[in-house]
């Protein structure tokens, strides 16, 4: 009975959680259900390891890499405008400047709706996070991370 | 306790700055490694040739932050020691040339840009066994070295971001220091 439960508790889910990493970031895409025609939302939280920090998504310098995720063009979703955190200060010892950067957990807001047409079923999305990271000795060229979201259309 | 914690941690700093700036010590005394490289005008700029100049270099890239926060400082120094005997150089490291000369726009650097377009003269200047996870080329990037007239390193600081020398100051001393001895 209890295995029965697992079994229809497994299918009813919009499908399993996507992770990818590096050695410094780490992103977990849930898997999200919506109904064709329908606005929905995805929050993929992205880590980023102990002692490192990445730059925001909204940066005051016009050289330096964002934070950003793109969702690899595609017929099945038309996405919104995505939702970061706001940065925290970074003090550059010696300078005016300050950088503002994410460390530790934070989570990007993918507001979407599923095209009029698409008929109910599994889909995969890919998706793309940038970022240029830096420890506390260095900073490393900027980075790409690869992930896919899973859509179930009902 | 909470003393105690606070010295550990000073103490650990210390060594972190100690370690970090210690691995570039390496190669105080050495003769720098060769390179002939063009700039962003494309003027060819080679270190053997340049022998008999005191050398600022610069490793850096547009999207390094701590790079574009000392560049104003670096201009700076050039203004300051143009008329001493010292070059100023920035090896921009395996970037697109439009994407540097946009930077220099920015910057308005009044000396050379040069480009690194492989990383190759980036990776000969990387001190053996500093961030051994890193490519070699990306290691010096936002370090600033002193070559002496001689042709050799007297001063490298590799980037520690915790403790950041945006101002130079270091750099700036060591140039006197130098300077004082060759007059």
């Amino acid at each position: 009975m209890l295995l029965l439960y697992f079994i229809v508790l497994l299918h009813s889910l919009p499908g399993p959680r996507q992770m990818s990493s590096d050695t410094i970031v780490k992103v977990v895409a849930p898997g999200v259900s919506a109904h064709a025609g329908k606005d929905a939302v995805v929050n993929v939280s992205v880590l980023v390891k102990k002692g490192y920090h990445i730059q925001a998504h909204k940066v005051n310098d016009e050289f330096i890499i964002p934070t950003s995720l793109d969702i690899v063009e595609n017929n099945i979703i038309i996405t919104g405008k995505q939702a970061f955190p706001a940065g925290k200060k970074f003090k550059i010892e010696g300078s005016e400047n300050y950088l503002l950067v994410y460390d530790g957990e934070f989570k990007i807001t993918i507001p979407f709706k599923v095209q009029e047409e698409i008929p109910k079923g599994k889909y995969t999305l890919q998706a793309k996070l940038h970022y240029q990271a830096c420890d506390d000795k260095t900073c490393f060229a900027p980075k790409t991370i690869n992930f896919d979201i899973g859509v179930q259309v009902i | 306790m909470r003393f105690s914690v606070k010295l550990a941690t000073s103490i650990l700093t210390a060594f972190a700055f100690v370690s970090v700036y210690g691995q570039a010590e390496q190669m105080i005394g050495q003769p720098a490694p060769l390179f002939e490289l063009k700039d962003t005008r494309g003027n060819v700029h080679s270190l053997d040739q340049l022998r008999g100049n005191y050398i600022v270099l610069h490793f850096a890239a547009t999207w390094c932050p701590f790079c574009n926060a000392e560049a104003p400082n670096l201009e700076e120094l050039y203004q300051k020691y143009r008329d001493k005997n010292v070059r100023v150089f920035i090896v921009d490291v395996r970037e697109d040339a439009a994407l540097v000369k946009k930077s220099l726009e920015h910057f308005q650097f009044s000396f050379p840009v040069l480009l690194d377009e492989d990383g190759t003269v980036s990776a000969k200047y990387a001190p053996d066994g500093v961030q051994p996870a890193l490519n070699r080329y990306e290691v010096p990037i936002a370090s600033n070295l002193i070559i002496d007239n001689d042709g050799k390193i007297r001063f490298y600081s590799l980037l520690n971001t915790a403790s950041f020398d945006a101002k130079l100051t270091k750099l700036n001393q060591k140039l006197d220091e130098l300077l004082n001895v060759a007059h």
